[in-house]
């Protein structure tokens, strides 16, 4: 890592431990819940950016993580035991379902993660006797650690915001890893990296296992935060919510869904003053950026920064500006 | 001494057409075998049962003594077969390097240690004398998609060789590729199959390309082997000049 990247990453931490005491309760709301879905947006990110399998059921991730946290810590299940249950249930869930993957690719592959979204909300809604149904969840209990309460705004977002560098770091060092190579060579040539050694199958499932986890942690953190659930609240649109992230920050850029996810978020709280018209600004200015910039936001910056060099290095490579 | 590669009796069927007909040779070590033949004459076929991509109807092959019937491409490379495709096949979005290593990374450690180990599993200071050997040492922080065709050609021809195989196939190595980079892809072959006692077998339509590189050439027509020799003699072969010119 360089030096110059290291002190964005300082900087950046700095901005997000300082940031919250300049907010209201609402505004520190707004924050935690950035950073929860970009915890599953980061998921996603491996899943579809890194590996390049496409899934439209990272909402049913967080709805298993969610409702596997709640009914456990309202049962008395100590909540790190919940959450590392929860965590570890969607990776199991997520290895199974990457099954169908190894058969079929692509809108085929979107269309069976689809179907499973819908199925997970479904059973959610019916199972009456252990979700609540359409009712939900009510009076989720937030963590208490080491005796200190998190009740409140602040302590919650510090708690969410510790988990989300862990989980950060986590994925930067299994991008970089040779799992990370193999993941991409997955998306890029999978006949080529099948012949090189790399198990297309194991790599398949574990980008779909792995990608889930993340889904289900944030679902988790979400049951904490907003301390009510319900199936409405994972439904598709929320999975084509956490795919926009992705796609609009940057698929396979690994600051891609942490910025989309911020921008998804915040979106309507600065587009409130236009009322009725938010959606519409909202959808025009994802279509834009959609003809334009098909990489996402971090895609344009990185055109940006590789034109700039060429310009000051007109003998450069293309790479070698890019870096 | 157990051959490297043994294909023994085999045949390959698409409903009534025989494209691969009781087809049997040997490759040992340290030989480049060339397998020609005129279009549709079954080397592609072949080069498929031999490599798992298809299964053959008939008969058998053996690495090393080992019936890989039913082994999925990553297990063969694992028994040390590695390979080239007809059509390029790189990983256009990765650097050369990440291009090489990824070729030998499976080789290293467990799956464990692929993740919680050394992020370039070891393999840098390998990659780059690979990268050198092939020439693209200037290239070596390129993306491989923005590098020139016969470029790519070598690389691809690099990654084959990465994990230290027992046996290459190329297919069709020369496709495409202008006349200076193959000169120099035929030269790094014959220096890795001398320094390192590699083996190959190549496919492949440039004949100049073929009779050059290879010590021993089968010809295939209709599925069968029609001929096999040293180029010398195939190149004199009535039978080869019939196959090719028709009559």
């Amino acid at each position: 890592m360089s030096k110059h990247t290291l002190l964005t990453l300082v900087a950046g931490l700095a901005i997000l431990i300082l940031l919250p005491f300049t907010q209201s309760n609402y505004g520190v709301f707004v924050l935690s819940s950035w950073l929860v879905y970009s915890i599953s947006a980061m998921g996603l990110n491996l899943t579809l950016g890194y590996a390049g399998q496409v899934s439209l059921a990272q909402a049913s991730f967080m709805g298993i993580g969610a409702y596997m946290t709640a009914l456990m810590t309202m049962a008395g299940v100590p909540w790190p035991i919940a959450m590392v249950a929860a965590t570890v249930l969607c990776f199991v869930i997520g290895f199974l379902l990457g099954y169908p993957a190894l058969r079929v690719q692509h809108h085929f592959l979107a269309f069976i993660t689809l179907a499973f979204n819908a199925l997970v909300v479904l059973a959610l809604r019916n199972e009456e006797w252990l979700t609540g149904g359409t009712y939900g969840i009510v009076g989720i209990p937030r963590p208490e650690i080491l005796g200190l309460p998190t009740q409140k705004p602040l302590a919650f977002y510090f708690f969410v915001l510790a988990l989300f560098v862990l989980m950060a770091a986590a994925l930067y060092g299994i991008i970089r890893s040779p799992w990370g190579r193999a993941f991409k060579a997955l998306r890029e040539n999978p006949i080529r990296a099948n012949s090189l050694g790399v198990d297309i199958r194991k790599t398949t499932l574990l980008a779909f296992a792995i990608g889930s986890s993340y889904g289900g942690l944030a679902g988790s953190l979400l049951a904490q935060l907003t301390q009510f659930i319900d199936p409405h609240s994972f439904g598709l649109t929320i999975s084509l919510k956490v795919l926009l992230m992705v796609i609009v920050g940057g698929a396979g850029f690994f600051f891609g869904p942490i910025l989309g996810a911020l921008l998804i978020v915040l979106a309507p709280e600065f587009l409130r003053f236009t009322e009725g018209y938010y959606l519409m600004i909202y959808a025009t200015l994802v279509i834009v950026l959609m003809v334009f910039c098909p990489t996402g936001l971090l895609g344009l910056v990185e055109r940006a920064r590789t034109a700039l060099k060429i310009r000051q290095k007109p003998n450069a490579t293309t790479w070698e500006a890019g870096r | 001494m157990t051959p490297v590669l043994s294909v023994r009796n085999v045949s390959k069927s698409f409903g009534g057409l025989r494209a691969v007909d009781n087809v049997s040779f040997d490759v040992h070590q340290g030989e480049i075998l060339g397998l020609i033949g005129p279009n549709g004459s079954g080397k592609s076929t072949l080069f498929n049962c031999v490599l798992g991509q298809l299964p053959a109807s008939t008969g058998s092959v053996l690495v090393d003594g080992q019936d890989v019937a039913g082994k999925r491409p990553c297990d063969l490379n694992k028994l040390g077969v590695g390979r080239t495709f007809q059509m390029l096949q790189v990983f256009p979005d990765m650097t050369v390097l990440d291009n090489i290593i990824l070729a030998g990374q499976e080789h290293k450690g467990t799956m464990l240690s692929r993740l919680f180990g050394k992020p370039d599993a070891g393999l840098t200071a390998e990659a780059l004398r690979m990268i050198d050997f092939f020439r693209l040492g200037h290239q070596t922080y390129e993306k491989a998609g923005s590098l020139s065709y016969g470029q790519q050609k070598l690389l691809d021809a690099a990654m084959a060789f990465m994990a230290g195989p027992k046996l290459v196939m190329l297919d069709e190595p020369a496709g495409g590729v202008n006349l200076t980079m193959l000169a120099d892809l035929k030269e790094r072959l014959k220096a890795f199959n001398q320094e390192r006692g590699a083996t190959f077998v190549v496919i492949e339509h440039n004949m100049e390309f073929v009779m050059s590189l290879c010590t021993r050439i089968i010809v295939l027509a209709n599925g069968r082997i029609i001929a096999q020799g040293d180029p010398e003699t195939v190149r004199n072969d009535p039978t080869v000049i019939e196959a090719y010119l028709g009559g």
